[in-house]
Protein backbone atom coordinates (compact mmCIF):
# COMPACT_ATOMS: atom_id res chain seq x y z
CA UNK A 1 0.00 0.00 0.00
CA UNK A 2 1.26 3.66 -0.99
CA UNK A 3 2.10 5.66 1.89
CA UNK A 4 1.43 9.30 2.41
CA UNK A 5 4.67 11.21 1.79
CA UNK A 6 3.06 14.08 4.08
CA UNK A 7 5.39 14.32 7.29
CA UNK A 8 2.35 12.36 9.43
CA UNK A 9 1.41 9.68 11.02
CA UNK A 10 3.52 10.14 14.20
CA UNK A 11 1.95 8.71 17.02
CA UNK A 12 3.03 8.90 20.79
CA UNK A 13 3.61 5.46 22.40
CA UNK A 14 3.12 4.84 25.61
CA UNK A 15 6.10 5.41 27.87
CA UNK A 16 8.69 6.61 25.12
CA UNK A 17 9.88 9.49 25.72
CA UNK A 18 8.12 12.29 23.83
CA UNK A 19 9.63 13.67 21.06
CA UNK A 20 11.94 11.24 20.05
CA UNK A 21 9.72 8.61 18.71
CA UNK A 22 6.89 10.83 16.67
CA UNK A 23 10.58 11.84 15.03
CA UNK A 24 11.75 8.49 14.07
CA UNK A 25 8.38 7.62 13.01
CA UNK A 26 8.01 10.79 10.68
CA UNK A 27 11.68 9.72 9.52
CA UNK A 28 10.19 6.38 8.42
CA UNK A 29 7.18 7.52 6.93
CA UNK A 30 8.81 9.83 5.09
CA UNK A 31 11.55 7.36 3.81
CA UNK A 32 8.65 4.78 2.58
CA UNK A 33 6.94 7.13 0.75
CA UNK A 34 10.25 8.72 -0.82
CA UNK A 35 10.87 4.39 -1.63
CA UNK A 36 7.48 4.29 -2.81
CA UNK A 37 7.55 7.19 -5.09
CA UNK A 38 11.18 5.88 -6.73
CA UNK A 39 9.36 2.64 -7.52
CA UNK A 40 6.70 4.07 -9.13
CA UNK A 41 10.07 6.13 -10.85
CA UNK A 42 11.67 2.90 -11.49
CA UNK A 43 8.35 1.26 -12.94
CA UNK A 44 8.00 4.56 -15.79
CA UNK A 45 11.36 4.06 -17.04
CA UNK A 46 11.06 0.12 -17.78
CA UNK A 47 7.78 0.81 -19.19
CA UNK A 48 8.18 4.06 -21.13
CA UNK A 49 10.71 2.41 -24.01
CA UNK A 50 9.01 -0.70 -24.62
CA UNK A 51 6.05 -1.08 -26.98
CA UNK A 52 2.92 -0.31 -27.44
CA UNK A 53 3.21 3.38 -27.98
CA UNK A 54 0.48 5.36 -27.13
CA UNK A 55 1.00 8.02 -29.46
CA UNK A 56 -2.64 9.37 -30.30
CA UNK A 57 -3.40 9.50 -26.06
CA UNK A 58 -0.01 11.34 -26.12
CA UNK A 59 -0.34 14.10 -28.18
CA UNK A 60 -4.01 14.94 -26.82
CA UNK A 61 -2.21 15.23 -23.37
CA UNK A 62 0.55 17.26 -24.81
CA UNK A 63 -2.14 19.51 -26.29
CA UNK A 64 -4.43 19.20 -22.79
CA UNK A 65 -1.20 20.03 -20.90
CA UNK A 66 0.13 22.86 -22.73
CA UNK A 67 -2.99 24.32 -23.90
CA UNK A 68 -4.55 24.40 -20.10
CA UNK A 69 -1.38 26.31 -18.77
CA UNK A 70 -0.73 28.29 -21.51
CA UNK A 71 -2.89 31.42 -20.40
CA UNK A 72 -1.45 31.68 -17.26
CA UNK A 73 2.15 30.57 -18.36
CA UNK A 74 1.84 33.83 -20.53
CA UNK A 75 -0.03 36.52 -17.89
CA UNK A 76 2.56 35.09 -15.30
CA UNK A 77 5.72 35.86 -17.45
CA UNK A 78 4.34 39.34 -18.85
CA UNK A 79 4.24 40.13 -14.88
CA UNK A 80 7.34 38.77 -14.14
CA UNK A 81 8.99 40.98 -16.60
CA UNK A 82 7.35 44.11 -15.93
CA UNK A 83 7.90 43.83 -12.48
CA UNK A 84 10.98 42.84 -12.10
CA UNK A 85 11.99 45.32 -14.39
CA UNK A 86 10.52 47.94 -12.51
CA UNK A 87 11.94 46.86 -9.21
CA UNK A 88 15.18 46.36 -10.22
CA UNK A 89 15.16 49.89 -11.94
CA UNK A 90 16.28 52.08 -8.89
CA UNK A 91 19.07 50.09 -7.35
CA UNK A 92 20.75 49.87 -10.79
CA UNK A 93 20.39 53.83 -11.36
CA UNK A 94 22.17 54.21 -8.17
CA UNK A 95 25.02 53.00 -9.71
CA UNK A 96 24.41 54.92 -12.90
CA UNK A 97 23.90 51.47 -14.56
CA UNK A 98 20.53 51.94 -16.11
CA UNK A 99 21.59 50.45 -19.31
CA UNK A 100 22.39 47.03 -17.51
CA UNK A 101 18.51 46.82 -16.76
CA UNK A 102 17.45 45.04 -19.74
CA UNK A 103 20.05 42.32 -19.92
CA UNK A 104 19.72 41.87 -15.63
CA UNK A 105 16.04 41.36 -15.88
CA UNK A 106 16.65 38.93 -18.28
CA UNK A 107 19.51 37.14 -16.87
CA UNK A 108 17.50 36.52 -14.07
CA UNK A 109 14.57 35.68 -16.07
CA UNK A 110 15.88 32.87 -18.09
CA UNK A 111 18.59 31.48 -15.06
CA UNK A 112 15.77 31.35 -12.37
CA UNK A 113 12.60 32.99 -12.12
CA UNK A 114 11.18 32.00 -15.29
CA UNK A 115 11.62 28.32 -14.99
CA UNK A 116 10.80 28.37 -11.11
CA UNK A 117 7.88 30.15 -11.40
CA UNK A 118 6.42 28.56 -14.46
CA UNK A 119 6.82 25.03 -12.82
CA UNK A 120 4.94 26.15 -9.71
CA UNK A 121 2.75 27.40 -11.76
CA UNK A 122 2.65 23.95 -13.94
CA UNK A 123 2.65 22.28 -10.56
CA UNK A 124 -0.87 24.30 -8.93
CA UNK A 125 -2.39 23.62 -12.82
CA UNK A 126 -1.31 20.29 -14.15
CA UNK A 127 -0.07 18.54 -11.71
CA UNK A 128 -3.27 18.90 -9.51
CA UNK A 129 -5.29 18.09 -12.40
CA UNK A 130 -3.65 14.85 -13.10
CA UNK A 131 -4.17 14.01 -9.54
CA UNK A 132 -7.46 14.69 -9.18
CA UNK A 133 -7.99 13.18 -12.46
CA UNK A 134 -6.49 10.15 -12.01
CA UNK A 135 -7.64 9.45 -8.53
CA UNK A 136 -11.72 9.75 -9.74
CA UNK A 137 -10.40 6.99 -12.55
CA UNK A 138 -9.12 5.02 -10.03
CA UNK A 139 -12.57 5.61 -7.47
CA UNK A 140 -14.83 4.69 -10.55
CA UNK A 141 -12.80 1.85 -11.27
CA UNK A 142 -11.98 3.10 -14.50
CA UNK A 143 -8.52 1.73 -13.92
CA UNK A 144 -9.22 -1.61 -12.65
CA UNK A 145 -11.33 -1.61 -16.26
CA UNK A 146 -8.40 -1.12 -18.33
CA UNK A 147 -6.74 -3.51 -16.48
CA UNK A 148 -8.89 -6.44 -17.42
CA UNK A 149 -9.56 -5.46 -20.94
CA UNK A 150 -6.08 -6.62 -20.89
CA UNK A 151 -4.72 -3.35 -21.82
CA UNK A 152 -1.69 -1.32 -19.83
CA UNK A 153 -3.45 1.23 -17.76
CA UNK A 154 0.05 2.18 -17.01
CA UNK A 155 0.84 2.93 -20.14
CA UNK A 156 -1.84 4.85 -21.42
CA UNK A 157 -2.45 6.81 -18.31
CA UNK A 158 1.03 7.34 -16.58
CA UNK A 159 3.36 7.32 -19.13
CA UNK A 160 1.38 9.61 -21.60
CA UNK A 161 1.10 12.02 -18.82
CA UNK A 162 4.47 12.04 -17.47
CA UNK A 163 6.20 12.38 -20.72
CA UNK A 164 3.71 14.87 -22.02
CA UNK A 165 4.66 17.55 -18.84
CA UNK A 166 8.28 16.11 -19.59
CA UNK A 167 8.20 17.94 -22.73
CA UNK A 168 5.70 20.18 -22.65
CA UNK A 169 6.55 22.37 -19.57
CA UNK A 170 10.11 23.34 -21.10
CA UNK A 171 7.82 24.48 -24.10
CA UNK A 172 5.94 26.49 -21.91
CA UNK A 173 9.06 27.62 -20.11
CA UNK A 174 10.51 29.32 -23.21
CA UNK A 175 7.28 31.28 -24.20
CA UNK A 176 7.21 32.30 -20.50
CA UNK A 177 10.38 33.62 -20.78
CA UNK A 178 9.63 35.61 -24.31
CA UNK A 179 6.79 37.13 -22.97
CA UNK A 180 8.49 37.89 -19.48
CA UNK A 181 10.98 39.83 -22.19
CA UNK A 182 8.46 41.37 -23.95
CA UNK A 183 7.27 42.99 -20.26
CA UNK A 184 10.45 43.72 -19.30
CA UNK A 185 10.96 45.84 -22.88
CA UNK A 186 7.61 47.48 -21.59
CA UNK A 187 8.72 48.39 -18.54
CA UNK A 188 12.18 49.85 -19.33
CA UNK A 189 10.08 52.30 -21.73
CA UNK A 190 8.05 53.56 -19.18
CA UNK A 191 10.60 55.61 -17.53
CA UNK A 192 13.26 56.42 -20.76
CA UNK A 193 13.22 55.28 -24.30
CA UNK A 194 14.83 52.41 -25.38
CA UNK A 195 13.74 50.96 -29.13
CA UNK A 196 13.20 47.68 -29.66
CA UNK A 197 16.19 46.81 -31.44
CA UNK A 198 18.29 48.58 -28.67
CA UNK A 199 16.27 46.42 -26.11
CA UNK A 200 17.06 43.23 -27.56
CA UNK A 201 20.89 43.72 -28.67
CA UNK A 202 21.15 44.71 -24.55
CA UNK A 203 19.90 41.75 -23.54
CA UNK A 204 21.28 39.48 -26.20
CA UNK A 205 25.26 40.86 -25.76
CA UNK A 206 24.85 39.67 -22.05
CA UNK A 207 23.13 36.53 -22.29
CA UNK A 208 25.70 33.46 -22.47
CA UNK A 209 25.40 29.63 -23.16
CA UNK A 210 25.42 29.01 -19.35
CA UNK A 211 22.91 30.99 -18.77
CA UNK A 212 20.69 29.68 -21.22
CA UNK A 213 21.72 25.75 -21.34
CA UNK A 214 21.71 24.23 -17.60
CA UNK A 215 18.43 26.61 -17.45
CA UNK A 216 16.47 24.49 -20.00
CA UNK A 217 17.41 21.25 -19.25
CA UNK A 218 16.23 21.91 -15.42
CA UNK A 219 13.16 22.52 -16.89
CA UNK A 220 12.72 18.93 -18.41
CA UNK A 221 13.49 18.19 -14.82
CA UNK A 222 10.88 19.96 -13.14
CA UNK A 223 8.58 18.67 -15.64
CA UNK A 224 8.89 14.67 -15.69
CA UNK A 225 8.94 15.51 -11.43
CA UNK A 226 5.81 17.32 -11.40
CA UNK A 227 4.27 15.17 -14.16
CA UNK A 228 5.43 11.94 -11.95
CA UNK A 229 3.91 13.08 -8.20
CA UNK A 230 0.29 13.95 -9.81
CA UNK A 231 0.52 10.39 -11.41
CA UNK A 232 1.73 8.75 -8.52
CA UNK A 233 -0.95 10.54 -6.08
CA UNK A 234 -3.81 10.04 -8.78
CA UNK A 235 -2.99 6.63 -9.35
CA UNK A 236 -2.19 5.24 -5.93
CA UNK A 237 -4.91 7.41 -4.51
CA UNK A 238 -7.56 4.69 -2.15
CA UNK A 239 -9.04 6.90 -0.19
CA UNK A 240 -12.92 7.12 -1.95
CA UNK A 241 -14.22 10.50 -3.48
CA UNK A 242 -12.51 12.24 -0.30
CA UNK A 243 -9.17 10.90 -1.74
CA UNK A 244 -9.39 12.87 -5.02
CA UNK A 245 -9.39 15.90 -3.33
CA UNK A 246 -6.33 14.95 -1.05
CA UNK A 247 -4.05 13.61 -4.45
CA UNK A 248 -4.63 17.18 -5.79
CA UNK A 249 -3.73 18.85 -2.96
CA UNK A 250 -0.78 16.69 -2.00
CA UNK A 251 0.70 16.63 -5.81
CA UNK A 252 0.73 20.37 -5.85
CA UNK A 253 2.38 20.35 -2.51
CA UNK A 254 4.99 17.46 -2.98
CA UNK A 255 5.25 18.97 -6.74
CA UNK A 256 6.01 22.55 -6.12
CA UNK A 257 8.61 21.00 -3.12
CA UNK A 258 10.13 18.76 -5.80
CA UNK A 259 10.61 21.88 -8.26
CA UNK A 260 12.66 23.85 -5.24
CA UNK A 261 14.75 20.49 -4.20
CA UNK A 262 15.74 19.94 -8.33
CA UNK A 263 16.34 23.16 -8.61
CA UNK A 264 18.23 23.74 -5.64
CA UNK A 265 20.49 20.65 -7.18
CA UNK A 266 20.83 22.02 -10.79
CA UNK A 267 21.98 25.25 -8.98
CA UNK A 268 25.17 22.91 -7.65
CA UNK A 269 25.97 21.38 -10.87
CA UNK A 270 25.91 24.34 -12.71
CA UNK A 271 28.20 25.66 -10.62
CA UNK A 272 30.59 23.03 -10.15
CA UNK A 273 30.85 23.07 -14.21
CA UNK A 274 31.03 27.05 -14.71
CA UNK B 1 -19.06 -31.08 -20.05
CA UNK B 2 -16.28 -29.30 -20.22
CA UNK B 3 -15.15 -27.05 -16.99
CA UNK B 4 -13.83 -23.52 -17.94
CA UNK B 5 -13.94 -21.89 -14.04
CA UNK B 6 -12.35 -24.08 -11.16
CA UNK B 7 -11.42 -21.78 -8.01
CA UNK B 8 -10.36 -24.46 -4.91
CA UNK B 9 -9.93 -22.95 -1.69
CA UNK B 10 -9.69 -19.57 -2.30
CA UNK B 11 -8.89 -17.34 0.35
CA UNK B 12 -8.20 -13.82 0.58
CA UNK B 13 -7.82 -11.46 4.22
CA UNK B 14 -7.71 -7.69 4.34
CA UNK B 15 -5.83 -7.10 7.52
CA UNK B 16 -7.50 -8.66 10.17
CA UNK B 17 -10.53 -9.02 8.21
CA UNK B 18 -10.94 -12.19 7.09
CA UNK B 19 -13.66 -11.96 3.79
CA UNK B 20 -13.38 -15.41 2.03
CA UNK B 21 -12.20 -18.23 3.45
CA UNK B 22 -12.40 -21.45 1.54
CA UNK B 23 -14.22 -20.93 -1.95
CA UNK B 24 -14.88 -23.38 -4.35
CA UNK B 25 -16.88 -23.25 -7.21
CA UNK B 26 -16.77 -25.13 -10.44
CA UNK B 27 -18.66 -24.02 -13.74
CA UNK B 28 -18.65 -25.56 -17.47
CA UNK B 29 -18.64 -23.49 -20.64
CA UNK B 30 -22.31 -22.28 -21.39
CA UNK B 31 -23.52 -22.22 -18.05
CA UNK B 32 -24.71 -18.95 -15.77
CA UNK B 33 -23.59 -19.40 -11.89
CA UNK B 34 -25.61 -16.84 -9.76
CA UNK B 35 -24.00 -16.01 -6.66
CA UNK B 36 -25.92 -14.90 -3.79
CA UNK B 37 -24.69 -12.95 -0.47
CA UNK B 38 -24.75 -10.14 1.92
CA UNK B 39 -23.35 -6.84 1.51
CA UNK B 40 -20.38 -7.11 2.01
CA UNK B 41 -19.89 -10.78 2.09
CA UNK B 42 -16.89 -10.74 -0.50
CA UNK B 43 -18.61 -11.58 -3.86
CA UNK B 44 -17.16 -8.80 -5.61
CA UNK B 45 -13.75 -9.20 -4.10
CA UNK B 46 -14.46 -13.03 -5.26
CA UNK B 47 -14.61 -12.41 -9.33
CA UNK B 48 -12.23 -9.52 -8.57
CA UNK B 49 -9.75 -12.21 -7.86
CA UNK B 50 -10.92 -14.33 -11.32
CA UNK B 51 -9.26 -11.40 -13.22
CA UNK B 52 -6.36 -10.73 -11.20
CA UNK B 53 -7.35 -7.08 -9.79
CA UNK B 54 -7.00 -8.51 -6.24
CA UNK B 55 -3.99 -11.25 -5.39
CA UNK B 56 -5.59 -13.73 -3.18
CA UNK B 57 -4.14 -15.45 -0.39
CA UNK B 58 -4.18 -18.81 -1.22
CA UNK B 59 -5.79 -21.07 -3.01
CA UNK B 60 -6.25 -21.84 -7.26
CA UNK B 61 -7.83 -20.37 -9.64
CA UNK B 62 -8.02 -22.41 -13.24
CA UNK B 63 -9.77 -20.27 -16.04
CA UNK B 64 -9.98 -21.96 -19.29
CA UNK B 65 -7.49 -24.05 -18.71
CA UNK B 66 -4.98 -21.86 -17.11
CA UNK B 67 -3.83 -21.30 -13.43
CA UNK B 68 -3.76 -17.53 -13.37
CA UNK B 69 -2.37 -17.35 -10.67
CA UNK B 70 1.08 -18.48 -11.82
CA UNK B 71 0.55 -16.20 -15.08
CA UNK B 72 3.02 -13.29 -16.05
CA UNK B 73 1.36 -10.11 -16.83
CA UNK B 74 1.80 -11.00 -20.71
CA UNK B 75 -0.01 -13.86 -20.25
CA UNK B 76 -2.62 -12.25 -17.82
CA UNK B 77 -3.43 -9.78 -20.13
CA UNK B 78 -4.15 -12.27 -23.29
CA UNK B 79 -6.13 -13.96 -20.96
CA UNK B 80 -8.43 -11.07 -19.44
CA UNK B 81 -9.01 -10.53 -23.61
CA UNK B 82 -11.27 -13.99 -23.21
CA UNK B 83 -12.91 -13.27 -19.31
CA UNK B 84 -15.08 -10.10 -19.83
CA UNK B 85 -16.17 -8.00 -16.59
CA UNK B 86 -18.91 -5.93 -15.82
CA UNK B 87 -18.31 -3.54 -12.77
CA UNK B 88 -21.14 -3.00 -10.47
CA UNK B 89 -20.28 0.80 -10.96
CA UNK B 90 -20.06 0.25 -15.24
CA UNK B 91 -16.45 2.31 -14.90
CA UNK B 92 -16.73 3.72 -18.39
CA UNK B 93 -14.19 5.91 -19.07
CA UNK B 94 -15.29 9.23 -18.81
CA UNK B 95 -12.90 11.00 -21.04
CA UNK B 96 -14.48 9.23 -23.93
CA UNK B 97 -17.52 8.85 -26.01
CA UNK B 98 -19.73 5.82 -26.35
CA UNK B 99 -17.84 4.73 -29.00
CA UNK B 100 -14.19 5.46 -27.97
CA UNK B 101 -15.19 3.37 -24.71
CA UNK B 102 -16.66 0.71 -26.63
CA UNK B 103 -13.75 0.68 -29.00
CA UNK B 104 -11.04 0.79 -26.14
CA UNK B 105 -10.46 -3.31 -25.83
CA UNK B 106 -9.91 -3.63 -29.57
CA UNK B 107 -7.08 -1.06 -29.54
CA UNK B 108 -4.07 -3.44 -29.40
CA UNK B 109 -5.39 -5.65 -31.94
CA UNK B 110 -3.14 -4.68 -34.61
CA UNK B 111 -5.04 -6.88 -37.25
CA UNK B 112 -8.19 -5.21 -36.92
CA UNK B 113 -8.57 -2.72 -39.70
CA UNK B 114 -10.48 0.45 -39.16
CA UNK B 115 -13.82 -0.56 -40.66
CA UNK B 116 -13.78 -4.05 -38.64
CA UNK B 117 -13.40 -2.01 -35.47
CA UNK B 118 -16.44 0.15 -36.46
CA UNK B 119 -18.36 -3.07 -37.37
CA UNK B 120 -18.10 -4.15 -34.22
CA UNK B 121 -18.27 -1.65 -31.92
CA UNK B 122 -21.91 -1.43 -34.19
CA UNK B 123 -23.14 -4.77 -33.44
CA UNK B 124 -21.73 -4.37 -29.83
CA UNK B 125 -23.97 -1.16 -29.52
CA UNK B 126 -26.31 -2.61 -31.09
CA UNK B 127 -27.27 -5.46 -29.16
CA UNK B 128 -28.00 -3.28 -26.26
CA UNK B 129 -30.20 -1.51 -28.04
CA UNK B 130 -28.14 2.03 -27.96
CA UNK B 131 -27.02 2.88 -31.00
CA UNK B 132 -28.34 6.26 -31.17
CA UNK B 133 -26.12 7.00 -28.26
CA UNK B 134 -22.74 6.04 -29.87
CA UNK B 135 -21.12 9.48 -30.13
CA UNK B 136 -22.54 10.81 -26.44
CA UNK B 137 -20.36 11.13 -23.45
CA UNK B 138 -20.71 8.76 -20.36
CA UNK B 139 -21.75 11.85 -17.81
CA UNK B 140 -24.94 12.70 -20.79
CA UNK B 141 -26.70 8.88 -20.36
CA UNK B 142 -28.91 7.59 -17.37
CA UNK B 143 -27.69 4.84 -15.13
CA UNK B 144 -29.35 2.05 -16.77
CA UNK B 145 -28.08 3.39 -20.37
CA UNK B 146 -24.28 3.18 -18.55
CA UNK B 147 -25.02 -0.20 -17.47
CA UNK B 148 -26.03 -1.19 -20.64
CA UNK B 149 -22.83 0.35 -22.53
CA UNK B 150 -20.54 -1.05 -19.55
CA UNK B 151 -22.41 -4.81 -20.82
CA UNK B 152 -21.78 -4.02 -24.35
CA UNK B 153 -17.62 -2.58 -23.77
CA UNK B 154 -17.85 -6.13 -21.92
CA UNK B 155 -19.07 -8.49 -24.65
CA UNK B 156 -17.39 -6.46 -27.83
CA UNK B 157 -14.16 -8.94 -27.41
CA UNK B 158 -16.80 -12.04 -27.46
CA UNK B 159 -15.05 -13.53 -24.34
CA UNK B 160 -15.75 -16.89 -23.50
CA UNK B 161 -16.60 -16.25 -19.53
CA UNK B 162 -18.29 -13.10 -18.39
CA UNK B 163 -18.84 -11.98 -14.60
CA UNK B 164 -21.61 -9.56 -13.77
CA UNK B 165 -20.93 -7.54 -10.80
CA UNK B 166 -24.57 -6.52 -10.13
CA UNK B 167 -26.15 -6.04 -13.38
CA UNK B 168 -29.26 -4.54 -12.39
CA UNK B 169 -28.91 -3.28 -9.07
CA UNK B 170 -30.41 0.72 -8.94
CA UNK B 171 -32.47 0.14 -12.37
CA UNK B 172 -36.24 -0.13 -12.64
CA UNK B 173 -37.76 -3.34 -12.37
CA UNK B 174 -38.51 -2.90 -16.93
CA UNK B 175 -34.84 -2.37 -17.28
CA UNK B 176 -33.61 -4.97 -15.11
CA UNK B 177 -35.70 -7.20 -17.30
CA UNK B 178 -34.38 -6.23 -20.31
CA UNK B 179 -31.28 -6.79 -19.15
CA UNK B 180 -31.79 -9.81 -17.16
CA UNK B 181 -33.12 -11.03 -20.63
CA UNK B 182 -29.75 -10.02 -22.54
CA UNK B 183 -27.54 -11.51 -20.35
CA UNK B 184 -29.53 -14.93 -21.40
CA UNK B 185 -29.45 -13.89 -25.19
CA UNK B 186 -25.61 -13.42 -24.90
CA UNK B 187 -25.62 -16.75 -23.39
CA UNK B 188 -27.39 -18.61 -25.95
CA UNK B 189 -25.46 -16.64 -28.65
CA UNK B 190 -21.75 -16.71 -27.30
CA UNK B 191 -22.66 -20.23 -25.54
CA UNK B 192 -20.40 -18.27 -22.57
CA UNK B 193 -20.06 -19.07 -19.16
CA UNK B 194 -21.26 -16.37 -16.56
CA UNK B 195 -21.17 -15.63 -12.73
CA UNK B 196 -23.69 -13.25 -12.23
CA UNK B 197 -23.36 -11.50 -8.55
CA UNK B 198 -27.07 -10.50 -7.80
CA UNK B 199 -29.41 -9.03 -5.17
CA UNK B 200 -32.03 -9.35 -7.63
CA UNK B 201 -34.82 -12.43 -7.80
CA UNK B 202 -35.97 -11.63 -10.82
CA UNK B 203 -32.87 -11.10 -12.41
CA UNK B 204 -31.48 -14.69 -10.58
CA UNK B 205 -34.64 -16.39 -11.69
CA UNK B 206 -34.02 -15.51 -15.41
CA UNK B 207 -30.27 -16.25 -16.02
CA UNK B 208 -29.55 -18.93 -13.25
CA UNK B 209 -28.50 -22.48 -14.27
CA UNK B 210 -27.37 -23.26 -10.66
CA UNK B 211 -26.93 -20.93 -8.27
CA UNK B 212 -24.30 -20.46 -4.89
CA UNK B 213 -25.17 -18.32 -1.38
CA UNK B 214 -21.97 -17.50 -0.05
CA UNK B 215 -22.10 -16.99 3.77
CA UNK B 216 -18.93 -16.13 6.05
CA UNK B 217 -16.08 -16.52 3.20
CA UNK B 218 -17.45 -20.01 1.50
CA UNK B 219 -20.30 -21.21 -0.55
CA UNK B 220 -22.73 -22.11 2.14
CA UNK B 221 -25.91 -23.30 -0.44
CA UNK B 222 -25.77 -24.72 -4.18
CA UNK B 223 -28.78 -25.35 -6.11
CA UNK B 224 -31.08 -24.48 -9.04
CA UNK B 225 -33.21 -21.70 -8.40
CA UNK B 226 -35.84 -23.64 -7.83
CA UNK B 227 -33.69 -25.40 -4.98
CA UNK B 228 -32.88 -22.35 -2.82
CA UNK B 229 -35.95 -20.48 -3.19
CA UNK B 230 -38.04 -24.07 -1.43
CA UNK B 231 -34.99 -24.09 0.57
CA UNK B 232 -35.60 -24.84 4.46
CA UNK B 233 -33.30 -22.81 5.55
CA UNK B 234 -34.49 -19.83 6.87
CA UNK B 235 -31.40 -17.63 6.14
CA UNK B 236 -30.97 -18.88 2.28
CA UNK B 237 -34.70 -18.50 2.18
CA UNK B 238 -34.91 -14.83 3.43
CA UNK B 239 -32.94 -13.93 0.02
CA UNK B 240 -36.05 -15.00 -2.19
CA UNK B 241 -38.87 -13.27 0.24
CA UNK B 242 -38.10 -9.46 -0.21
CA UNK B 243 -39.34 -9.33 -3.75
N1 LIG C 1 -9.26 -3.20 -1.54
C1 LIG C 1 -9.78 -3.50 -0.34
N2 LIG C 1 -9.08 -3.22 0.78
C2 LIG C 1 -9.59 -3.52 1.99
N3 LIG C 1 -10.76 -4.13 2.19
C3 LIG C 1 -11.51 -4.43 1.12
C4 LIG C 1 -11.06 -4.14 -0.20
N4 LIG C 1 -12.00 -4.57 -1.07
C5 LIG C 1 -12.98 -5.10 -0.31
N5 LIG C 1 -12.70 -5.03 0.99
C6 LIG C 1 -13.54 -5.53 2.08
O1 LIG C 1 -13.98 -6.80 1.73
C7 LIG C 1 -15.31 -7.00 2.12
C8 LIG C 1 -16.12 -7.54 0.97
O2 LIG C 1 -16.27 -6.54 -0.02
P1 LIG C 1 -17.06 -6.79 -1.35
O3 LIG C 1 -16.97 -5.53 -2.13
O4 LIG C 1 -16.55 -8.01 -2.02
O5 LIG C 1 -18.53 -7.03 -0.87
P2 LIG C 1 -19.78 -7.46 -1.76
O6 LIG C 1 -20.15 -8.81 -1.33
O7 LIG C 1 -19.47 -7.26 -3.19
O8 LIG C 1 -20.87 -6.43 -1.26
P3 LIG C 1 -21.95 -5.62 -2.13
O9 LIG C 1 -23.08 -6.53 -2.32
O10 LIG C 1 -22.33 -4.48 -1.23
O11 LIG C 1 -21.31 -5.18 -3.39
C9 LIG C 1 -15.82 -5.67 2.65
O12 LIG C 1 -15.90 -5.77 4.03
C10 LIG C 1 -14.76 -4.69 2.27
O13 LIG C 1 -14.59 -3.77 3.31
MG1 LIG D 1 -19.98 -5.83 -4.64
Amino acid sequence: MPIDLKISGAVLEKGSSPGVIPLLNAFKSFFAAVTQLSLFAWRFLKEVFKPRYEFSELVKQSYLIGYKSFPLVAITGFIMGLVLTIQSRPTLAEFGAESWLPAMVAISIIREIGPVITALIFAGKVGSGIGAELASMKVTEQIDAMEVSGMNPFKYIVITRVVAATFMLPVLVIIADAIAMYGSYIGVNLKGDVSFHLFFLQVIGKLSFTDIFPATIKTFFFGFAVGLIGCYKGYNSNNGTEGVGQSANSAVVIGSLAVFIIDMIAVQITSFFT
Amino acid sequence: METVVEIEHLNKSFGSKEVLKDINIKIDKGENLVVLGKSGSGKSVLIKCLVGLIVPDGGKIVLLGENILDLKERQLNVLRKRVGFLFQSAALYDSMTVRENLAFPLRDQKSKSKEETDALVMEAITNVGLADAIDKMPSELSGGMRKRIGLARTLILKPEIILYDEPTTGLDPITSKEISELILDIQKKYNSASIIITHDVECARITANRMVVIKDGAVFAEGTFKELSESKDEWVNSFFKHG
